[in-house]
């Protein structure tokens, strides 16, 4: 798949006025195709969920994509040094913006997750998870396999993780702080942790989510019910999920047309544009659409996790898995979730979905990856292994 | 992928190739499990170890990530393909209208049986819809299911902008699982609302009546009520017969007919600035109503704001008093009973009785004694007055009962009500004279076309209906009227042989039979016809001749009763009861105004003779040719010779005419004011069939 970039060789150290030029030229093309093919459906998505016109929701979507790819393209060219520098400001501007959101929050379906920034709607839990990312692919880095065995190196980077969980929590969106703990915890395991280390750790995780459970806010025990017993409330806090069951059971092998899905057109699916787009896809496309829209965010993810092994230093490795697995859990979560595997929570299918803050942060993400790509061969930490010449 | 595999390891494969690849794990796990204890001196190694540990746990991810999205793929398959989830018919039924069948070409047009709604069409005797259901939806919604009530109220208003957005907002919002929303919805608009796709939007099939035609036939149709009962008219009286059997009712209006006589009508309303007016078009043979106009009307779409004075049917629920109309009762009953014949002469000298006079117009100037057709032709009320006292209070009643005049007229409408008559106790020597001329009885328009019939269809009282006759047997009768019941008829064979022309018009009504009791004889009817053409050739009815249709009939003014009792002098009824063609009769063309004025055409008169007579002429020469009956103009004259009647017939050898110094009904020759049982007494003494047993 990343096939062409094998017979990459350092035949020649290009001049510093070339470097740029020399790393748009390493970056990974294939993987913005890849990028750019999955907005492309999201743009169709989006143009049968506005009832067959690229407005309200297609045509800036778009352009969004455009900003994005821009801000894509400029973050693979920073430097991973300048990034590891830059990953605790960057962290602590997100937990600031946590913080804000929860003081003067907009409040949108119950709970405060929205801030304006410039006009701009935006979701500060989404850049909190990339900030998360890079802050530990940094400190792990700088830590080192040999001081991953001392429990008080990682404290820090506990802190560091259990800190935004809290704020999202209290927003309160239990699905965003899950996948931010699962990142956390998945990026320890990664760097290196200790078996023994992890468990301890998960040994309590039983009775920790018998006491998160008890403190869930109603809306939130009421999803866990209804995922459950769906058919209890069909018409209630059910709705959602057998609406969206009912359009992918009509989608069958091949759908019913584009722009023909009638559960979707009529708008019986709620959210068609955001959260149930896929449902949406699934209807109209059938199957083998949605099968082929699965494949490519499987994709998106292995070249993720590939750019992440073939990185040589630890940095670069944490941030590939770290950006891969915040896409993977986006698509996981959300695709769960229509097809009433999970209970529902306020999850977009990255790319795809209609929303500007979370296209945005996806890209920047992206960019970080395909940053770990075009500098896989650097070294960094006092760990990474030395440039073979 | 294998390939990449062994490349993000180039740098160890460079250093020992695959052999390494195998220790490497069995020391990533010796590093994992001893890494802190071998401590810093097997640094080199440890490197190695914890890079190794890296790409085995990263691959280890991406296992978790590649089996999380097969599970993802494998519920999809089981979400779409097999075994996909259908939507409920609860969901579905009711969001999916039942839509009338297309149809740009019209075809169903004439398909009067709409499969939607229940209650039938009534059409005319041609088949046009006069009342039809339409499907319409009402709408409603169910709160607990709405995502946005807001949103909903929205685009309910794109399709609906009757609705008012915040009261809409509210209901949408109540804690209910049942709020209406609109009412009567057409199906194009439940279609858009359907299209908009709301969640927990509803439809309630209905339907909701429609009079296509508006105005016509309005007071006939009457109305149905929100829950599609009828209220008034034939929705009323067919109401069960209407919700019960699908097929279109058929009356025997026809809508043409009733069209040309709506708009004469209207015409002669606004010429004569009358306040009201009717019109009736019967067949005479059947007594099937083909029109029945009252005006001022109203649109029977919107019957809930019509005024009282526009739902009033003038031809049914009004009682006038017939005026002049009503001699031909009095010469028909006379006729019958032998008690005049058409040579006896009567006293056109005014009689002065009580407080009261009985006179003509001092414009008329009459001869002192008239016979019988002079009598009608120019219509002399003592003249009127002595032939009802030549037959007597007691069978004068009874015939008025015989042909109906006394009971409410029998015609499938709940407005049909009772005459107002005098009480048998009150039948006093006053009423006979008064009612020989069509005065101090008050009875529909409806009654009068009936009498009139019976007088001119060969004697048969026949039934007057609004069904058309092919429907007549299969039709619901069974209503608070009940059927006619029968009467006591007067007629008696034995007087068959009255009259110079026996079987004149023997097959007059050859092709349709009039069913119905016998109320005089075929001769006496024949002369009844003569002196009614009579009436329009040589009478007070010329304005009403139409040319080729040998149309006969009798003018009826009639003064108003004021306010305060007591007649209002030039405030009347005019009334003109036409029939057509004499020869043959078909048709009774009944025409009545209410209050006219005088105009230049009809000289400062307000008389029946010069407002109703010629709106009567106007409708005949337009509706003939409908009614497939055209001018005869060639026999025409050879037609008015055979139903010439002399206005001063010749006394048969062996008879004696009642006349100057032969009068014995005439109350002046009592030697004192009569009481009634002698004036009762007098009146029936010449009178040889007498069959009364008592007055009183």
């Amino acid at each position: 798949m990343l096939g062409p970039l094998r017979h990459e060789k350092r035949l020649w150290r290009p001049e510093p006025s070339f470097r740029l030029l020399s790393k748009l030229w390493q970056i990974n093309w294939l993987y913005v195709l890849l990028i750019c093919a999955l907005a492309g459906v999201g743009y169709l998505a989006l143009y049968s969920a506005g009832g067959g016109s690229s407005k309200p929701f297609a045509a800036p979507q778009a352009t969004r994509f455009g900003f994005g790819l821009v801000l894509m393209i400029g973050t693979a060219l920073l430097s991973p040094r300048l990034l590891m520098r830059l990953s605790g400001p960057i962290y602590i501007v997100a937990m600031a913006l946590l913080v804000l959101v929860l003081r003067m929050g907009h409040v949108g379906k119950g709970a405060e997750r929205w801030i304006n920034l410039a006009g701009l709607q935006f979701q500060p839990s989404e850049f909190a998870k990339i900030a998360l990312v890079l802050l530990l692919a940094s400190w792990f880095s700088r830590l080192g396999h040999r001081r991953m065995g001392n429990p008080l190196w990682l404290i820090p980077a506990a802190v560091a993780v259990l800190l935004p969980v809290g704020l999202v929590l209290k927003e309160p969106n239990l699905g965003t702080a899950s996948i931010i703990g699962v990142i956390g915890a998945i990026l320890f395991f990664a760097a290196g942790m200790r078996w023994w280390q992890i468990v301890i750790l998960v040994a309590p995780v039983p009775f920790l989510g018998k006491f998160v459970y008890a403190h869930l806010h109603d809306y939130q025990k009421a999803r866990i019910d209804t995922f459950l017993h769906p058919d209890h409330d069909p018409l209630g806090a059910g709705y959602n999920i057998i609406q969206s069951k009912i359009a992918l059971g009509s989608g069958g092998m091949w759908g019913e047309g584009y722009l023909h899905g009638t559960q979707g057109q009529l708008n019986f699916l709620p959210e068609k544009q955001t959260d149930f787009i896929f449902t949406m896809i699934g209807e109209e496309w059938g199957y083998v659409g949605a099968i082929s829209v699965i494949g490519l965010l499987g994709l998106l993810v292995l070249g993720g996790m590939l750019i992440a092994l073939r990185s040589r230093n630890q940095f670069g490795r944490l941030l590939g898995l770290g950006i891969a697995m915040d896409f993977f859990l986006y698509c996981a979560v959300n695709l769960s979730m229509v097809m009433g595997a999970i209970p529902v929570g306020g999850v977009p299918l990255p790319l795809i979905s209609y929303g500007g803050s979370a296209m945005l942060t996806m890209m920047f993400g992206f960019g970080l990856l395909l940053s770990a790509y075009v500098h896989r061969n650097e070294r960094l930490g006092p760990h990474d292994q030395p440039t073979v010449e | 992928m294998r390939d990449d595999h062994n490349d993000f390891g180039r740098d160890d494969r460079n250093a020992s190739g695959t052999a390494r690849g195998n220790s490497a794990i069995v020391s990533r796990l010796a590093g994992a499990v001893f890494g802190r204890l071998t401590g810093r001196n097997r640094a080199p190694k440890g490197q190695r170890a914890s890079l190794d540990q890296m790409h085995a746990r990263l691959l280890g991810v991406g296992a978790g990530f590649i089996a999380l999205f097969s599970a993802i793929a494998l519920k999809l398959s089981f979400a779409t393909v097999w075994m996909p989830m259908e939507p409920e018919k609860r969901q579905i039924a009711p969001q999916v209208p039942t839509i009338p069948k297309s149809d740009p070409k019209g075809e169903a047009s004439n398909d009067l049986v709409l499969p939607q709604v229940h209650r039938a069409t009534i059409t005319d005797r041609n088949g046009q819809a006069l009342a039809i259901s339409l499907p319409v939806a009402q709408v409603y919604a169910n709160p607990q299911e709405l995502i946005d009530p807001k949103d909903a109220a929205e685009k309910l208003r794109s399709v609906l902008p009757q609705l008012n957005e915040e009261d809409t907002i509210r209901r949408l919002s109540e804690k209910r699982q049942f709020v209406y929303l609109a009412r009567d919805i057409s199906p194009v608009q439940e279609i858009s609302i359907n299209n908009l796709g709301i969640p927990g939007i509803y439809f309630e099939p209905g339907e909701r009546r429609h009079y296509p035609l508006g105005t016509t036939a309005a007071q006939i149709m009457g109305s149905v009520d929100i829950d599609d009962h009828g209220i008034a008219g034939v929705e009323r009286y067919f109401d069960k017969r209407l919700n019960t059997d699908r097929t279109p009712l058929r009356l025997s209006l026809d809508v043409r007919i009733q069209a040309v006589v709506h708009d004469e009508l209207a015409n002669a309303m606004q010429t004569f600035q009358a306040i009201g007016a009717c019109a009736i078009v019967m067949d005479v043979r059947t007594g099937e109503i083909v029109a029945m106009v009252s005006l001022p009307d109203f649109d029977a779409n919107d019957f809930a704001h019509a005024p009282n004075d526009s739902r009033f049917n003038r031809a049914v629920t009004g009682m006038y008093e017939p005026g002049s109309t009503f001699k031909l009762q009095t010469a028909a009953m006379a006729l019958q009973l032998g008690v005049a014949h058409v040579w006896d002469r009567f006293s056109s000298i005014p009689i002065h009785i009580g407080r009261f006079t009985i006179s003509d117009m001092k414009t008329d100037h009459f001869p002192p004694w008239i016979s019988l057709p002079y009598v009608m032709a120019h219509s002399s009320n003592p003249a009127a007055a002595h032939i009802a006292l030549d037959v007597g209070a007691e069978r004068q009643r009874e015939w008025l009962h015989s042909m109906g005049f006394l009971d409410r007229v029998p015609v499938e409408l709940p407005e049909a009500s009772r005459p107002l008559v005098p009480s048998a106790r009150n039948w006093g020597i006053s009423t006979v004279m008064t009612v020989g001329f069509g005065h101090g009885v008050a009875e529909p328009p409806l009654s009068i076309v009936r009498g009139t019939a019976a007088t001119v269809n060969g004697g048969i009282l026949v039934r007057p209906t609004l069904l058309a006759r092919d429907d007549a047997n299969t039709a619901d009768t069974t209503d608070q009227n009940g059927p006619l019941a029968p009467r006591p008829v007067l007629y008696d064979p034995a007087h068959d042989n009255v009259g110079p022309d026996s079987n004149a018009n023997a097959d007059a009504s050859a092709d349709v039979t009039p069913q119905g009791p016998r109320v005089l004889s075929e001769q006496t009817s024949n002369t009844l016809r003569k002196i009614l053409r009579l009436v329009v050739t040589q009478g007070i009815g010329k304005n009403a001749e139409s040319p080729g249709y040998f149309v006969g009939g009798k003018t009826g003014t009639a003064e108003k009763v004021g306010p305060h009792g007591g007649y209002l002098k030039h405030v009347n009824i005019g009334a003109f009861t036409g029939v057509f063609p004499m020869n043959d009769p078909h048709y009774a063309v009944y025409v009545m105004l209410d209050s006219p004025h005088p105009t230049a055409q009809t000289h400062g008169w307000t008389t029946a003779s010069w407002n109703a007579a010629p709106t009567v002429s106007k409708i005949i020469s337009r509706i003939g040719p409908m009614l497939n009956m055209f001018p005869d103009t060639a026999n025409a004259a050879k037609i008015d010779a055979e139903l010439a009647i002399p206005m001063d017939p010749g006394v048969p050898s062996g008879y004696r005419a009642l006349g100057p110094g032969n009068d014995p009904g005439d109350p002046r020759n009592a030697p004192h004011a009569p009481t009634r049982r002698e004036v009762a007494y007098r009146t029936h003494e010449h009178d040889v069939t007498r069959t009364v047993s008592s007055d009183d």
